[in-house]
């Protein structure tokens, strides 16, 4: 088992360096500088920032750097319209935003997902599948801006109307557990909504396919019940491909959802990531990204260590 | 020719045309691809799409504007441009120019505007009187005058124009005024336009490689799975937006270019492990190996064996990328780094969202937009289903 | 619920006029048309045709594992098993007797199994649904199933995955399973045909052992007539959905009556029967579409013996002598003795 970890950090290494390198050069298109400055700066100022961001180093030098903030996790430089404000400090506070918004999300959309999933699979070609699956094409037609705007103008906006007190905050974000419902849950339940379609299709192929297997037939022939073939023999096998897609997931619960955030106004990681580009703010976007990759290489990682958990078949490679 | 009566012919073939709703969704896309076609041959121009043609966020199906904005209308705009046509040096000239839309300065003589003009801002003025129109209903008749006389002031439209004006307000308009059944049908092209070339380039690279790979495996598969995995690293939309920010204020700010790149860097790449996963499996074939023997070239077997082998992946593919991309331009969109200058759905959309259209109970720019896009979203989807279903055995 | 007794001169499972039909999209299908026969404690009954002919879906019904959403069974159907017709029991009744009354194990030993559980627990599990013993007895007699079925080294495999075995061994594994609640039925749908050939053989030798020990009666599906030789005491042949013929097992190879029986036995590579250069006589034609079966006598258009009448009619199953020695034949011309029709063709 070590083994096999070890090897996939070694392999994985190299690929995380490389990202970097390519978000850097991306990044550097541009003249970060003269963004950040803007048309009236002077030519002092230019030099003065370049120096300050440590742009006039050689790019090697700069990607140490990166790779050492990585690593060490301190990034010190300030936000760019935000002084005294570091970007390390920023992450900080951005993420369990971020995190207050997906994680419930991801946990109630898998959930349900694999019960409607289950559902649709065992009845597979009766009315109550086709009902499922046609509402899951339906829904995934549709925008994920539509959803947004039509949820806050219902969910918040009319609800408060009809209610007569505001059930849902139409805007807005408070730390804080008590005031997570207020502000969180209408954001929660529109991404729930947009991602069933998806999820439950997946999910359902998975399982029908599993479905169709011998060991089902074999299980039955065994005088096994429903629930046991469901909820043991098949799950067990469907849970493989079901877990390496919710693991591929999880560094996006960091990123956050880019547009609840945007449009919920939640200062999660999402947000301050699109502020910042909007401001060519330049440590800001740098930092961030390569953290966030970081993190979806690390889950690569786990990934692939979960599937050998869960998959006997695996653990002999 | 002979090639496509044999495909036709072949068991998935026929499956695919017993299925009703994959027909049906077939004739819808083509519906939309005829509507693209129309508007690139000039149907609708662009300046079609920015021209103001009524009162902001006319409500469609003909409705009438609240009598507050059907006052605000009458009294403005047109009837400012006359009058100050009127007081102008060169009265005759001033008067040709004034157009609003459609709308021209009527052929009569500046006296006669001038007493129409009189005789607005005389009605006007009574109804003035009144705090609130919208909740007078005794001076309605009275503005209903007000607007007869206005609109002496416009030269009529020939019945071709009134057809014109009719269809741009059939459905209403935004919050400037323009018209959206226009910029929804302006839309369809820019959507397709965006899909298909986002689709076709992301669906040939992602083969291309993934076919190399798998076929060559070694070090070619190596470097190409290496780069996947190192695109696939960074989320789809923090690439698309990194890559939107590298573009701006670039020569190429005004056309499609960055949305292109952006999609065509991130979207590849589901394509090439699917077909690089097909092509290991295919490499195995008996057939494979027999060519192999023969003496084939790697070009000749990949052409004639794997490629044709792989074609209704490809095609699954190329309709499932086609859907995201109309999707994904929607929220690049929104966000600021799509479609810039030309209305699209997802500028529909945000337009929508972001002038109160929707909490002001104005449905009509979303409504119009959102309908569309699901019409060929639906189709797509249904399409690749009846596709998968056809051709991949394993897809339930 | 049933009586265990056994009588070895009663039928332990009695099929009546069996007819199975499926709802496709393409209109309704009889896949088993009309099947009736005695299956006797003790023995082995083989049945074999060609691919579709209606063996599985057969013994698929006896058993009930066909989806019931598209499954229909005939009015006057029955599956008699110790007095009970099983094709009126509910889903919950059905269960007791699966695996526990009658088991089936299937052809493809390496998908039989389920992956991700070890071999002792998938015996276990047979043993929980219908036993009342405890964690520790049914460890106990999941290994001596294994011992009972040849697995060497049983108090290790125990605790093996499906893909640490060979297809010989995990075929055994579904052997052991099917028998570890001491069923009298076992049905066995071509059970070595995915093996090659010296498995083939152990694996036939096993399953006669295990018959002798415990009692149980065999169904035994299969198209090698070479396996039926083996290890069948009477056999059925069937084809498009019916019962063509049956007999015991040594009048089927010596005087086969049907021309289909007589086509298949002819259709065998036998050493030293066929000279060099002649081909394999291989039956010409193909079996009937079962949307489109003929009026008549389904074999029909393929048969060397036809006559005028065998097109217009179907002709009846006609049964000759009684019990294990009963014989049956579909065929309004059947063959007759060998030393009277001359010698084989």
């Amino acid at each position: 088992m070590w083994a096999f970890t070890i090897r996939k950090l070694a392999y994985n290494i190299p690929v995380y360096l490389a990202i970097v390198m390519l978000l850097m050069m991306l990044l550097r298109v541009r003249d970060p500088v003269a963004g950040m400055l803007g048309k009236n700066s002077s030519a002092q100022d230019y030099i003065n920032k370049r120096a300050e961001l440590g742009l006039d180093t050689p790019f090697l030098v700069q990607y140490g750097k990166l790779i050492q903030s990585i690593v060490t996790l301190d990034f010190s430089q300030d936000v760019w319209n935000e002084p005294g404000v570091t970007v390390g400090e920023k992450l900080r506070t951005a993420v369990p935003r971020s995190l207050a918004l997906t994680v419930p999300a991801l946990v109630i959309t898998t959930i349900i997902s694999i019960l409607i999933a289950m559902l649709s699979a065992f009845n597979r070609g009766r009315w109550i599948d086709k009902l499922l699956v046609f509402f899951a094409v339906l829904g995934m037609s549709v925008s994920f801006l539509v959803y947004i705007i039509f949820g806050q103008y219902f969910g918040a906006y009319k609800l408060q109307q009809w209610v007569g007190t505001p059930v849902f905050s139409i805007h807005g974000y408070e730390p804080g557990i008590m005031n997570w419902a207020f502000y969180m849950l209408l954001p929660v339940l529109i991404s729930v909504i947009v991602s069933m379609g998806y999820d439950t299709r997946f999910y359902r192929a998975v399982m029908v396919e599993e479905t169709q297997a011998d060991y089902i037939t074999t299980a039955r022939a065994k005088g096994a019940p429903q629930s046991k073939v469901m909820f043991v023999h098949m799950l067990r096998n469907a849970m493989i491909p079901i877990v390496t897609r919710v693991m591929i997931t999880l560094p996006f619960l960091v990123t956050g959802s880019i547009l609840l955030e945007e449009f919920f106004g939640i200062p999660g990681m999402g947000y301050v990531l699109l502020s910042a580009i909007r401001n060519n703010d330049f440590p800001v976007v740098e930092g961030f990204t390569a953290v966030f990759a970081g993190l979806f290489i690390l889950s690569i990682i786990a990934t692939d260590i979960l599937y050998a958990v869960f998959d006997p078949r695996v653990r002999l490679q | 020719m002979n090639v496509i009566r044999r495909w036709m012919a072949t068991r998935e073939a026929r499956k695919l045309w017993r299925n009703k709703s994959a027909l049906l969704a077939i004739v819808v896309i083509g519906m939309y691809l005829l509507t693209a076609l129309f508007v690139m041959a000039g149907g609708i121009s662009r300046d079609t799409c920015d021209t103001v043609v009524g009162s902001n966020k006319l409500p469609g199906f003909f409705q009438q504007d609240t009598p507050e904005k059907r006052y605000e209308n009458a009294t403005t705009k047109f009837l400012t441009k006359i009058k100050r046509a009127l007081a102008a040096d060169d009265v005759g000239g001033a008067l040709k120019e004034v157009n609003l839309g459609p709308y021209l300065a009527a052929d009569q003589t500046p006296a006669q505007l001038q007493e129409i003009v009189d005789q607005v801002e005389t009605l006007a003025a009574e109804l003035n009187e009144s705090p609130n129109l919208d909740n007078d209903p005794s001076m309605l008749p009275k503005l209903a005058e007000l607007e007869s006389v206005e609109t002496q002031l416009k030269a009529p439209l020939s019945p071709w124009d009134q057809f014109i004006f009719n269809t741009s307000i059939c459905l209403g308009t935004d919050s400037q005024g323009r018209s959206i059944f226009f910029r929804g049908i302006y839309s369809i092209k820019i959507a397709i336009q965006i899909g298909l070339v986002t689709a076709l380039f992301s669906v040939a690279l992602g083969a291309f490689l993934g076919a190399a790979a798998g076929y060559f495996g070694g070090w070619v598969d190596h470097v190409v799975v290496w780069i996947y995995t190192t695109f696939s690293s960074i989320p789809n939309l923090v690439l698309l937006v990194v890559l939107a920010y590298a573009f701006t204020n670039s020569a190429a700010k005004d056309t499609l270019l960055p949305v292109y790149i952006a999609f065509g860097a991130t979207f590849w790449i589901g394509t090439c492990r699917v077909i690089r996963g097909e092509t290991l499996k295919l490499k195995e074939m008996e057939y494979v190996h027999a060519a192999q023997t023969a003496g084939f070239g790697p070009l000749h077997i990949l052409l004639r064996y794997i490629i044709p082998n792989t074609a209704h992946l490809m095609l699954i593919n190329f309709s499932l990328l086609l859907i995201a991309a109309i999707k994904s331009e929607v929220i690049l969109s929104y966000l600021g780094f799509g479609v810039k200058n030309q209305p699209s759905w997802g500028i529909m959309i945000r337009d929508a969202g972001n002038n109160g259209d929707v909490v002001g109970g104005f449905f009509w720019e979303i409504g119009f937009a959102t309908v569309l896009m699901f019409g060929l979203v639906l189709a797509f989807n249904i399409l690749s289903d009846a596709l998968q279903d056809a051709f991949d055995p394993k897809h339930v | 619920m049933v009586d265990k007794t056994i009588q070895q001169d009663k039928p332990i499972l009695k099929v009546r006029n069996l007819r199975t039909s499926f709802k496709t999209g393409r209109g309704t299908v009889t896949a088993v048309d009309g099947v009736s026969f005695d299956l006797y404690p003790g023995e082995t009954l083989g049945v074999v045709g060609e691919s579709g002919c209606g063996k599985t879906v057969t013994n698929k019904s006896i058993i009930r594992l066909l989806p019931s959403h598209v499954t229909m069974y005939g009015d006057d159907s029955v599956v008699d098993y110790r007095g009970t017709n099983l094709l009126g029991l509910q889903e919950h009744q059905m269960r007791a007797i699966r695996g526990n009354e009658i088991g089936m194990i299937f052809q493809e030993p390496m998908t039989a199994l389920n992956p991700v559980f070890t071999v002792g627990w998938q015996i276990e599990e047979a043993l929980q649904y219908h036993t009342n013993l405890n964690a520790a007895q049914r460890r106990t007699r999941a290994v001596e199933m294994l011992r009972l079925v040849e697995m060497p080294n049983p108090e290790k495999r125990i605790y093996e995955y499906p893909h640490q075995l060979s297809g010989g061994m995990r075929q055994r594994v579904v052997i052991a399973i099917a028998l570890c609640c001491e069923p009298d039925v076992l049905i066995a749908d071509e059970p070595t045909t995915a093996l090659d050939v010296t498995i083939q053989a152990q694996i036939l030798r096993l399953m006669d052992g295990l018959k002798e020990k415990t009692g149980t009666a065999i169904i035994l599906i299969t198209h090698d007539l070479g396996v039926v030789a083996q290890a069948c005491d009477r056999v059925i042949v069937m084809y498009a959905g019916q019962i063509v013929e049956m007999a015991p097992v040594r009048q089927l190879f010596h005087n086969p009556q049907h021309p289909y029986t007589k086509a298949l036995l002819d259709s065998m590579p036998k050493p030293g029967r066929v000279g060099h250069q002649q081909r394999l006589p291989a039956i010409e034609g193909t079996v009937p579409s079962l949307f489109d079966l003929p009026d008549g006598c389904r074999f029909a258009d393929r048969c060397k013996h036809r006559r005028d009448n065998c097109e217009a009619s179907l002709p009846d199953l006609v049964s000759i002598g009684e019990g294990t020695a009963e014989s049956k034949i579909r065929c309004f011309y059947p063959l007759g003795d060998v030393k009277e029709s001359g010698a084989a063709s």
